[in-house]
């Protein structure tokens, strides 16, 4: 099949429109007459969590936190304050499944770069220690260090939204690297790629409204001295996990859904009241002995995974 | 708290749909991603070069970025009155996919803007020799989900936009050695 046999028409009045951004490809699509002055405007939206919240970007409100959040209060944003305070909840919820003070882990195994006038990490400390003061202010309690990539994605793809949903714009999609919402009459097929082999695209989830987010190991991980990390890591053990599995929640905000991930990542068994205390949903792929397994979690029927199907089983059979 | 609405699709679903060998996507076409990317210009006259390879060195040098192509598809973007900058048509090749995109420089050099034109992933051999594929020859009941979906549905894409980014500083250090 050819590529160009694939193309689609776009429909009336549909902006579709690609950016490099976030260290992915945002997609923003949206229909209406004014579309494209719309997706124009959340682009700018995205490009603003990008601006705050990196932590390659020295001049970043993360990086401030990072230099000098030990020494005294840092004022932050609105929007790096939303992002912190969601953060903390979840940690809060998981008790430290999802903690954002993982950054030197993450610097040590190279995802992230090393930035010489950042405070040395004590290593000790943990999400705790991120203290949120009255006024917007950060304080850490201890020399940690953050990062909010594991958050910070969903969050940019919400704001998108928020500036998509405007009078006159009937539906719209927003897609970062796997972190999707939609709004509006705008169904979308999420197609789930094979951990063992992410070339094999599944179709298993068709999404209405809300949001999802994907996390996996498959296209991130590397060998360091001999090991093979990646960038999900354990914030009790601060090793990688995620070895052949690949997540999914399904959530109102895109933000929820992507810190959620990790916390199925970091521990799958307790994640079930995690995600049902937030009412999300999730999807978990799993390999084993050369297959497949398909785990699914509703909290409105039950309160553990389920092995809808097992395909490779099942169609071998 | 709301809820996201959903639905889990069915097994039976799983045969017919499989996997999708290939996809693409067109964003832009050129004459669009210009528009876009310079909205106010009323013509765009087109630059062919051929880098000689003294210039490729200088680049690489610069930009620390191999120069796979010696050619150069560069557009001045011009009102009447004034020249607005450079369009400079450009495509990188990550692990799995190839990218087509634009980039904008305003009369400084400076980057003005950038778009995505296409997005292909090909895997090609890979998919089609895969024995797990190989058992649904044939089996394909029902209305074959069509491919024409775009990237938005391929849940877990994230793809190192470092070919991107590269791209960008090889054709910025372009500007500095044959366009400036």
């Amino acid at each position: 099949m050819t590529p160009a046999a694939m193309r689609r028409p776009p429909a009336e009045n549909e902006c579709v429109r690609a950016r490099p951004l976030l260290g992915t490809l945002v997609e923003i699509v949206a229909c209406g007459p004014n579309a494209a002055s719309v997706v124009e405007r959340a682009f700018r939206a995205v490009e603003e969590v990008h601006r705050l919240m990196s932590y390659h970007d020295p001049a970043s409100e993360v990086s401030r936190i990072n230099r000098e959040g030990a020494l005294r209060e840092v004022a932050v944003s609105p929007h790096t304050w939303r992002v912190l305070d969601a953060a903390r909840r979840i940690a809060q919820a998981s008790d430290g499944l999802f903690d954002v003070t993982v950054a030197p882990t993450l610097a040590a195994l190279g995802f992230l770069p090393r930035h010489a006038d950042f405070l040395r990490a004590s290593g000790q400390g943990d999400w705790r220690h991120v203290e949120l003061l009255p006024g917007r202010r950060v304080r850490l309690a201890r020399r940690v260090r953050i990062d909010v990539g594991g958050i910070a994605k969903g969050y940019a793809v919400d704001r998108a939204i928020e500036e998509l949903a405007a009078p006159g714009v009937s539906s719209a999609r927003v897609n970062a690297g796997g972190d999707l919402r939609v709004y509006g009459a705008c169904p979308q097929l999420l197609r789930v790629r094979r951990p063992a082999s992410p070339t094999e695209l599944w179709p298993l989830v068709e999404l209405r409204s809300g949001a999802a987010a994907t996390s996996a190991d498959y296209f991130h991980a590397r060998r360091l001295r001999g090991r093979r990390v990646t960038p999900l890591i354990d914030p009790r053990t601060r090793v990688s996990c995620a070895h052949g599995r690949s997540v999914t929640v399904l959530a109102q905000e895109c933000a929820t859904a992507d810190a959620l991930t990790k916390v199925v990542h970091a521990d799958p068994r307790r994640a079930p009241g995690i995600l049902a205390s937030f009412s999300c949903h999730a999807l978990m792929l799993e390999e084993a002995g050369g297959l497949c397994r398909v785990h699914t979690f509703d909290p409105s029927q039950g309160e553990g995974w389920r092995v809808q199907w097992l395909p490779g089983e099942a169609l071998l059979g | 708290m709301r809820h996201p609405e959903y639905t889990w699709l069915l097994p039976a679903l799983i045969p017919a749909a499989v996997i999708a060998p290939a996809y693409a996507v067109q964003y832009l076409t050129v004459e669009q991603a210009q528009r876009a990317l310079f909205p106010e210009a009323e013509a765009f006259s087109p630059v062919r070069l051929t880098l000689t390879a003294e210039q490729r060195r200088a680049i690489e040098q610069r930009s620390r970025v191999r120069v796979r192509h010696p050619e150069l598809a560069a557009w001045r973007a011009a009102t009447a009155e004034r020249a607005l900058g450079w369009f400079l048509l450009d495509e990188v090749l990550g692990k799995h996919e190839l990218i087509t995109y634009a980039v904008a420089l305003d009369h400084t050099g400076a980057v003005r803007g950038i778009e995505i034109l296409d997005y292909r992933e090909t895997h090609g051999a890979e998919v089609r020799n895969s024995r797990w594929r190989a058992q649904f020859v044939g089996k394909r009941a029902g209305a074959p989900l069509s491919l024409d979906e775009d990237i938005a549905n391929i849940a877990g894409a994230t793809l190192s936009c470092q070919h991107l980014a590269e791209g960008v500083r090889r054709l910025l250090a372009t500007y500095e050695v044959a366009l400036r």
